[in-house]
């Protein structure tokens, strides 16, 4: 019984955090890391270098997630894939949707495209919004706040906390973003593989100028292509698109229109903390600041 | 803020400069102007306190439910989804080679049930069953899901009826109802989830057509264990209709044939036990290997505590005697699946791996026999059976798919005084060729070779299949 004694500072003493977060992407969690500080470890399901629309689950995630007391998922479908299987196969009732432990950054903030035709013939559509949100800073900045509000119902001890690391950074946000408006105003716009960054482009007031995929989830078409360039051609601008979308429809548009291609992700680097989000973000303002 | 002090001092001013005769009224004054003031301090300190609960609160969040998902499903209506596959279907056995695979020898030879008609292919188009999956949330604690089967005759089959709990705790899910059991890897995948156009050898010999599909509860715990992911189960099933689980026969009183059955005949089976008659034991186990790899491991042990079956072949060939088995059944298995996810556009690169052992063994007497001298004897079938399968993601949305099959490395029969058969084992060679259209829709093309033991000889089968598929409604999420 006294040996049991000693054990027990160190069953009180094994958790430093309170949380244990699991976000899908490294955009979640960065958010989680800078909202949540240390009071919160937090595990990245899907890796930045790969499509999370197109992940499968696997034995690891449901690992994860059967630990959880938070999920933070960009949502709106885009991790639809996955993430319902792996959550219903974790067996943890407090993150499922609609109980505190899930906590969707597509739900926090008014989404781009929503409400658009439920059908199938102009691909693979999303009626609900464009899930994409986690490259637009201003409503990140939002989702934090939301998130830390979320943060502190799951953990009432540290919700002062979790407020001021949020404010922080919508703080951060808008010291940056007169800069990045700066820097971007007035250039040409830019071309996307898919509508993936249009939230950025939004935030920056430049033009979308369409997309290298006739319709979403559908490769690019030489008839497209030539549809593309001949609208295109004489304007400035800049075609991005991810590393893990084919390069070849890109390559071919720039050689007709003379526009430079730049290839971005669309998340930071795994488990980065706000700094590393916000390197991603002047990446991507130098990328389309064409002038 | 200011202002409260200031007006009280201009009031004061007032008040001191009127006659002392008034003195009575003066405390009446400042009596009120005190209540005054008293008021006016405490509305301020509330609209102050307002001001700074707005401060603090979040930025005003859109209407919907922040707890809640965006999605494109209305609330209260079920998911849907519909699955369209249907094939054109060639082979070397003038349309004869689907009826050669039902026949592979084996332990389960002979022991068919009317209503499946699977193996039914012409020459020519196809349509295959057309699948109708609904799933929603019932209530906070429960899940449920629908899967029902169309065949292109218009006969509708309930493939999987459950529900599934939400809220238990500890890792534990209950699961109730009709459902593909837990036990091995492919057992629980739906056709339109296969990499190849049919079933494979092992679990269509040995478990039969949907692999093992059954009535009753399922409880699944996953235990914390580190990174390692590990899914512990443990089913109770009622036991019908299954190779190792059939109960409810009727003692023969006639033969196929026509003729009376043999005076010598004696013996009866068994009444049907109630159920549940069959139990399964599985366990997963999967290492965290990084974003790229995915690896699991399983094991299972099935037990039927009652097991039957009546032998008539009289029709084929009247020298036989009708006979009745009964006894237990049992069955187990591994597996293995590896995945390797390139990370590349259309799934180019990616790897997936999976091998499957089965083995079973029906542990049987003679209940009944033409041959009344013959009952109590024991007959002991065993047989067994693997699989290998792999595709290869070798442009983007083209998949290649090679499979080998065989069932019966085992296959006997033993009597009391040993060996009564020992049959040969049946093999196949599958080659698929996959082209993902969309997301939505799938091209297959498949040629198989098959090597089988059909009524003691030997048959080349030679299978090739054009396969479409679409998906429509909800795409649902697919399990590992």
């Amino acid at each position: 019984m006294k040996r049991l004694l000693f054990l027990l500072p160190l069953l009180v003493a094994v958790p430093a955090w309170a949380l244990d977060v699991a976000a899908t992407t490294s955009s979640m969690g960065m958010l989680a890391r800078a909202v949540g500080g240390s009071q919160v470890r937090v595990t990245e399901l899907a890796p930045p270098d790969r499509d999370a629309h197109l992940l499968q689950a696997k034995p690891s995630m449901l690992r994860t997630l059967r630990d959880a007391q938070l999920v933070v998922a960009v949502g709106a479908e885009l991790e639809i894939g996955w993430l319902p299987a792996a959550l219903g196969g974790a067996a943890n009732a407090a993150i499922l949707p609609g109980r505190p432990g899930y906590f969707e950054a597509a739900a926090q903030v008014p989404l781009l495209d929503a409400g658009q035709a439920a059908d199938r013939a102009q691909g693979d559509v999303h009626p609900a919004g464009n899930p994409h949100v986690n490259l637009d800073p201003g409503r990140m900045a939002i989702v934090a706040r939301a998130l830390a509000e979320r943060l502190a119902r799951l953990d009432a001890a540290n919700a002062a906390g979790y407020r001021e690391r949020a404010q922080a950074f919508a703080a951060a946000v808008e010291a940056r973003s007169s800069g990045w408006r700066r820097q971007a105003g007035g250039s040409g716009g830019a071309l996307l593989y898919h509508k993936d960054a249009a939230y950025l482009l939004h935030y920056l007031s430049l033009p979308l100028h369409g997309t290298l995929e006739p319709v979403p989830g559908v490769a690019p078409t030489a008839s497209h292509l030539e549809a593309l360039a001949g609208r295109l051609k004489g304007k400035p601008g800049v075609i991005v698109h991810t590393p893990w979308q084919p390069p070849a429809g890109a390559e071919k548009l720039a050689s007709l229109i003379g526009w430079k291609v730049a290839v971005l992700p669309l998340d930071p680097p795994a488990g980065s903390d706000a700094a590393g989000y916000f390197a991603l973000i002047d990446r991507w303002v130098e990328a389309l600041a064409t002038k | 803020m200011n202002r409260i002090p200031l007006w009280t001092l201009a009031a004061a001013s007032v008040l001191t400069s009127l006659p002392a005769a008034a003195d009575e009224d003066l405390k009446a004054l400042r009596e009120e102007i005190a209540q005054m003031k008293q008021a006016y301090e405490q509305r301020i300190a509330a609209l102050e306190n307002r001001l700074k609960e707005a401060e603090n609160r979040p930025a005003p969040a859109p209407a919907a439910d922040p707890s809640g998902q965006v999605g494109a499903g209305s609330a209260f209506n079920p998911q849907i989804s519909l699955i369209l596959d249907g094939v054109y279907f060639r082979d070397n056995k003038k349309g004869g080679s689907a009826e050669l695979y039902e026949h592979i020898d084996g332990i389960n030879h002979g022991h068919e049930h009317e209503g499946h008609a699977h193996g039914e292919l012409e020459r020519g188009f196809n349509l295959r069953e057309t699948e109708l999956a609904f799933s929603a949330t019932v209530s906070p604690h429960f899940d449920a899901t629908a899967m029902m089967t169309v065949s292109s005759e218009g006969d509708v089959e309930l493939e999987e009826a459950y529900f599934d709990t939400r809220s238990l705790p500890y890792g534990l899910k209950i699961r109730g109802g009709k459902f593909l059991s837990g036990i091995g890897y492919l057992n629980g995948q739906h056709p339109h989830a296969w990499d190849f156009v049919d079933q494979n050898l092992p679990y269509r010999t040995l478990l039969g057509d949907h692999g093992l599909l059954d009535t009753g509860l399922r409880l699944t715990w996953l235990p914390k264990t580190g990174n390692w992911y590990t899914q512990l189960g443990v089913e109770l099933l009622q036991g019908n209709e299954q190779t190792f689980a059939t109960s409810g026969e009727d003692t023969p009183t006639g033969r196929a044939d026509g003729a009376a059955l043999a005076g010598t005949a004696a013996g009866e089976l068994s009444a049907r036990k109630s159920g549940p008659r069959l139990t399964t034991l599985f366990a997963k186990f999967g290492p965290d290997l990084g974003d790229s790899h995915a690896l699991q491991f399983g094991g299972w042990l099935a037990r039927s505590s009652q097991h039957q079956e009546v032998h008539d072949h009289t029709e084929e060939d009247p020298a036989t005697l009708v006979h009745a088995l009964e006894g237990k059944g049992r069955a187990w298995g591994l597996d293995a699946v590896y995945k390797y996810d390139a990370g590349r556009y259309g799934g180019q690169g990616n790897v997936k791996l999976v091998g499957e052992y089965l083995r079973l063994d029906k542990n049987l007497k003679i209940a009944f026999h033409e041959n009344g001298a013959l009952v109590g004897q024991k007959r002991d079938f065993t047989q067994d059976g693997v699989v290998v399968q792999g595709t290869y993601g070798f442009l983007p949305h083209w998949q290649a798919g090679v499979r080998y099959d065989v069932t019966g490395l085992t296959n006997k029969l033993d009597g009391p005084a040993g060996n009564l058969w020992d049959k040969n084992k049946s093999d196949r060679w599958t080659f698929a060729l996959t082209r993902q259209i969309d997301h939505f829709s799938l091209l297959r093309l498949q040629a198989s070779r098959g090597n089988l033991w059909v009524e003691g000889a030997q048959e080349n089968v030679n299978q090739i299949f054009v396969q479409y598929q679409h998906s429509l409604g909800a795409h649902g999420a697919h399990a590992f």
